[in-house]
C-alpha cells in the first residue's frame, strides 16, 4: 500500500463553463515527498489542490490521493489529509485553544487524544503561553502559525500548504519552515504552493511548474535549472578556493570570458543574522 | 474646488447606483412599507365592506322584533353580522371582537313598550372595533325599541352620562320630530363608550369576556406589543445568525470545516440548533420583561408557551438559514432580510393587530410566519387558550420551519456540499 504514490493524477481536466482551469494535467507525488507546486496566477494550482482535497470534482481524468478517490471516498480521505489555507481560517472570537479544540473535534478527536493533540499543536506553534487569548489579539505571525498547526491536529499523512507564509515577518516564516521541516522528517507528504521561489528551493524535494492548466516542467530544483541551462547555453561554475582573483586573471588572460561572483548571503540571511531567529509576537 | 466636489459626488453616485442593497433600502423598502401601511390605514378610515367589524349574533328570541333588530344591524355598512351559536365563547377565544345575544323575551318587551334587554360580549383588546360597534349599535337599538322607548332610553342615558338639561331637552325634541339618526355608517365616526352609563339606559348588558377574569388595558396592549416585537426581532436576530454561514465562507473557516470527515448535514444542523437556541433565549428574555412590566400572563400555560415558542423559533431559524444560503454576500443578506422582515412584520400583525385591517389584508398576512406566531401568542396571553387551542398555529409554524429548513438544506447542498 505504502509503495503506491501519495498522489497520482492522469489527464486531469476541469472546466468552468467554457474555461479550462486544468487542461490535461498529469503528476505523481511519492509518499514522504515534499512537492513544490508552482505557477503564475491562473495557472490551475488552486483548482488542482481543490480537486485533490475533495472540494471540487474533476471534469475528466483520473485522480487518486492516498489510494482513494477524492469524489467517491471524500469522507475517508478528509480524515487523512490536512489543508493549510492561504487565508487565516480561524475564529477570531475564540481563543487559540478553543479553535484547536473545535477543529480537533470536527476531526473526531475526543478527550485525552484531543487534549494531547491541542497541547502539542500549541507547543509547535509556540503559543502555549497565549493559548487562552482570543485570536483577534494575535499578531499576523501568531495567526499564521496557529493556522498551520490547526491543519495538523489529526496527524494527516498528506498536507497541502497554500502560501503558508504570506504577510508574516522573517522570524515567523522561519518558524513555519522549521515546522515544515519537522513534517518532512516525520515522513509526511507535502504539497507546497507559494510565489516565494526561495521557499520551494529550501523546503521541497521536487518541483512541478504549471501554466495554463498543464505541467510545463517537473523535477528537482537541480534538474530544472540544469535543463534551463542546457536549453539556453548557460555558463558553468568553477570553484577555485581562496585564489579566486588570480584564477580570474589567468582565465581572462587565456581569452576565456569569466566573472567572479562572491558567495554572499541573501537578504533574508542578512536580516535573520542581524535580528536573530527568536519569534517576535508583540504588536507595538 | 467645485470640480473636485463634483468628482467626489460623481464617484459616490456611481458606487451608490452599483450597490443593489443601498438601492433596495433607499427605494424599494419605503415603497413596500408605504403600501402596507397605506392599505391598513385606509381600511380604518373608510366604510368599505372589506373593513367592516365582524359581530356575531345569536337570537334566542326568534321574534319579529329580534329579526327586525338583526335586519337593522345587517344594514349597517360598518358591521358584518355573522349568525352563530354560543357567541360568548366565540368572543372569549378571539373568533370575533364582539357578539350580540338576544335573550328570550326581547320581542315581548318591545311589544309591551318595556325597555328590551340584549347582551353585548366584547373583547376589550380590540378597542377600535368596540368604538365602531358602539357608534352603530346605539341608533339601531333605539330604532328597534320604537320611538317611545328610544326617547326614554335616550333621556336616561343622557342623565346617566351627566349631560346638561338643555341638551337632554334638545335630544327629546329630536325624537318628537322623529329625527332618529338613520345612517349607521355616519354614526360610526362618533364613538359611544358604553362604560359611561349608556349601556344600562339602552338595556344593554355589556360583558368583557376575553383577557381573563380581570382584563387590563396594560395587559391587552402588552400582549400584542411584546409578542409583535418578539417575533420581529427574532427574525432579525436569526437572520443575523444565519449570516454566520456567509461570514465563515468569507473567512475560510467554512471550507476548513467542510474538509473534516463528518461535515455535511451536521454543519447545517449545528447552525440550526444554534439559531433556534438564540431565538428561544431572545423570546424568554422578552416575555419575562413583558410579564414583569406589562402584566402579560406568560405563565398561563407554560407548556403551550414553550411548544409555541419552539415552533416560532424553528420557523424563524429556518427562514434565517434559508435566506443566508440563498444570498451570496452578507451585505445582500442584510438588505434582503431587512426588506422581507419589515414587510412580513407589517403584513403579519407584528406592528398593529390584524383585527383592524380588512379581511384580504388578514389573508395576505397569514402568508407570513408572523401572523401565525402572533395568533398563537395572542391566543395564549389574551384568550387563555391551551395547547389544543393554538394547535393549528403551532402546526403551521412547524410546517413553515420544515419548508424553510428544507429549502435551506437544498441551497446548502447545491452551494457547499455538492462537489461540482
Amino acid at each position: 500500500m505504502d509503495s503506491l504514490p501519495a498522489i497520482e493524477v492522469r489527464d486531469l481536466v476541469k472546466r468552468f463553463g467554457a474555461a479550462r482551469a486544468v487542461d490535461g494535467l498529469s503528476l505523481a507525488v511519492r509518499r514522504g515527498e515534499s512537492l513544490g507546486f508552482l505557477g503564475p496566477n491562473g495557472a490551475g494550482k488552486t483548482t488542482t489542490i481543490r480537486i485533490l482535497s475533495t472540494l471540487v470534482a474533476p471534469t475528466s481524468g483520473s485522480v487518486s490521493v492516498l489510494g482513494l478517490d477524492p469524489v467517491r471516498q471524500s469522507a475517508a480521505l478528509r480524515g487523512r489529509i490536512g489543508v493549510v489555507p492561504q487565508e487565516i481560517a480561524l475564529y477570531d472570537g475564540l481563543t487559540a485553544r478553543e479553535n484547536l479544540e473545535f477543529f480537533g473535534r470536527m476531526h473526531g478527536l475526543e478527550r485525552a487524544r484531543l487534549r494531547e493533540a491541542v497541547d502539542r499543536a500549541l507547543d509547535e506553534a509556540e503559543l502555549a503561553e497565549r493559548a487562552q487569548d482570543r485570536v483577534q489579539a494575535y499578531s499576523g505571525g501568531m495567526k499564521r502559525r496557529l493556522n498551520l498547526v490547526a491543519a495538523l491536529l489529526h496527524d494527516p499523512e498528506l498536507v497541502f500548504l497554500d502560501e503558508p507564509t504570506v504577510g508574516i515577518d522573517p522570524q515567523s516564516r522561519n518558524h513555519v519552515f522549521e515546522l515544515v521541516d519537522r513534517l518532512r522528517a516525520a515522513g509526511t507528504t507535502l504539497v507546497y504552493t507559494t510565489h516565494q521561489l526561495g521557499e520551494v528551493e529550501r523546503l521541497c524535494d521536487r518541483i512541478v511548474i504549471l501554466d495554463r492548466g498543464r505541467t510545463i516542467a517537473a523535477g528537482t530544483f537541480d534538474e530544472l535549472r540544469r535543463g534551463i541551462a542546457r536549453a539556453s547555453g548557460a555558463r558553468g561554475k568553477l570553484e577555485v578556493g581562496a585564489r579566486a582573483t588570480e584564477a580570474l586573471a589567468a582565465l581572462r588572460a587565456a581569452g576565456i570570458e569569466a566573472r567572479l561572483d562572491e558567495d554572499l548571503p541573501d537578504l533574508e540571511q542578512v536580516f535573520l543574522t542581524l535580528t536573530g531567529h527568536a519569534l517576535r509576537d508583540e504588536d507595538l | 474646488m467645485l470640480r473636485t466636489a463634483w468628482t467626489v459626488a460623481a464617484k459616490d453616485l456611481r458606487l451608490f447606483l452599483r450597490d443593489q442593497v443601498a438601492l433596495l433600502m433607499s427605494f424599494a423598502l419605503p415603497i413596500v412599507l408605504a403600501t402596507v401601511f397605506g392599505a391598513a390605514m385606509s381600511s380604518m378610515m373608510d366604510d368599505e365592506p372589506a373593513s367592516r367589524v365582524e359581530v356575531h349574533f345569536e337570537d334566542l328570541d326568534q321574534s319579529p322584533q329580534s329579526k327586525a333588530l338583526l335586519f337593522e344591524l345587517q344594514s349597517c355598512a360598518a358591521l358584518r353580522i355573522e349568525l352563530r351559536n354560543d357567541v360568548r365563547a366565540r368572543v372569549e377565544n378571539g373568533a370575533a371582537p364582539a357578539a350580540i345575544l338576544v335573550p328570550a323575551g326581547f320581542g315581548a318587551d318591545v311589544a309591551a313598550g318595556r325597555k328590551p334587554r340584549i347582551v353585548l360580549y366584547r373583547d376589550p383588546a380590540k378597542e377600535i372595533e368596540q368604538q365602531i360597534l358602539a357608534g352603530n349599535l346605539v341608533p339601531v337599538l333605539m330604532r328597534a325599541a320604537g320611538p317611545a322607548v328610544a326617547k326614554e332610553m335616550t333621556k336616561r342615558g343622557m342623565e346617566a352620562m351627566g349631560f346638561p338639561a338643555g341638551m337632554r331637552d334638545m335630544a327629546e325634541s329630536m325624537f318628537d320630530s322623529r329625527a332618529v339618526p338613520a345612517q349607521a355608517g355616519e354614526s360610526s365616526k362618533n364613538p359611544f363608550d358604553f362604560d359611561e352609563g349608556g349601556a344600562e339606559a339602552l338595556g344593554l348588558s355589556v360583558e368583557d369576556v376575553a383577557g381573563g377574569p380581570n382584563p387590563s388595558r396594560k395587559a391587552a396592549g402588552g400582549s400584542h406589543a411584546i409578542a409583535g416585537i418578539a417575533v420581529m426581532m427574532l427574525l432579525f436576530g436569526l437572520s443575523a445568525c444565519g449570516g454566520t454561514i456567509l461570514e465563515e465562507e468569507v473567512s475560510g473557516t467554512l471550507q476548513r470545516v467542510r474538509l473534516t470527515p463528518n461535515a455535511g448535514a451536521s454543519v447545517l444542523l449545528g447552525k440550526m440548533i444554534f439559531t433556534v437556541a438564540v431565538g428561544l433565549a431572545q423570546l424568554v428574555v422578552l416575555f419575562a420583561y413583558g410579564g414583569l412590566v406589562f402584566e402579560v400572563p406568560i405563565l398561563h400555560d407554560p407548556i403551550a408557551l414553550v411548544v409555541h415558542s419552539v415552533a416560532v423559533a424553528c420557523a424563524a431559524a429556518g427562514f434565517g438559514l434559508c435566506l443566508a444560503v440563498l444570498c451570496r454576500t452578507r451585505k445582500q443578506l442584510e438588505g434582503l432580510s431587512t426588506l422581507l422582515i419589515l414587510t412580513m412584520s407589517a403584513l403579519g400583525g407584528s406592528w398593529f393587530p390584524l383585527a383592524i385591517v380588512p379581511e384580504w389584508f388578514r389573508t395576505v398576512g397569514h402568508f407570513t410566519l408572523n401572523a401565525w406566531a402572533m395568533d398563537g401568542y395572542q391566543g395564549l396571553f389574551w384568550y387563555g387558550k391551551d395547547l389544543g387551542g393554538i394547535a393549528v398555529d403551532v402546526a403551521v409554524l412547524f410546517a413553515i420551519a420544515a419548508a424553510t429548513s428544507g429549502l435551506a438544506w437544498v441551497g446548502w447542498r447545491r452551494r457547499f456540499e455538492r462537489i461540482a
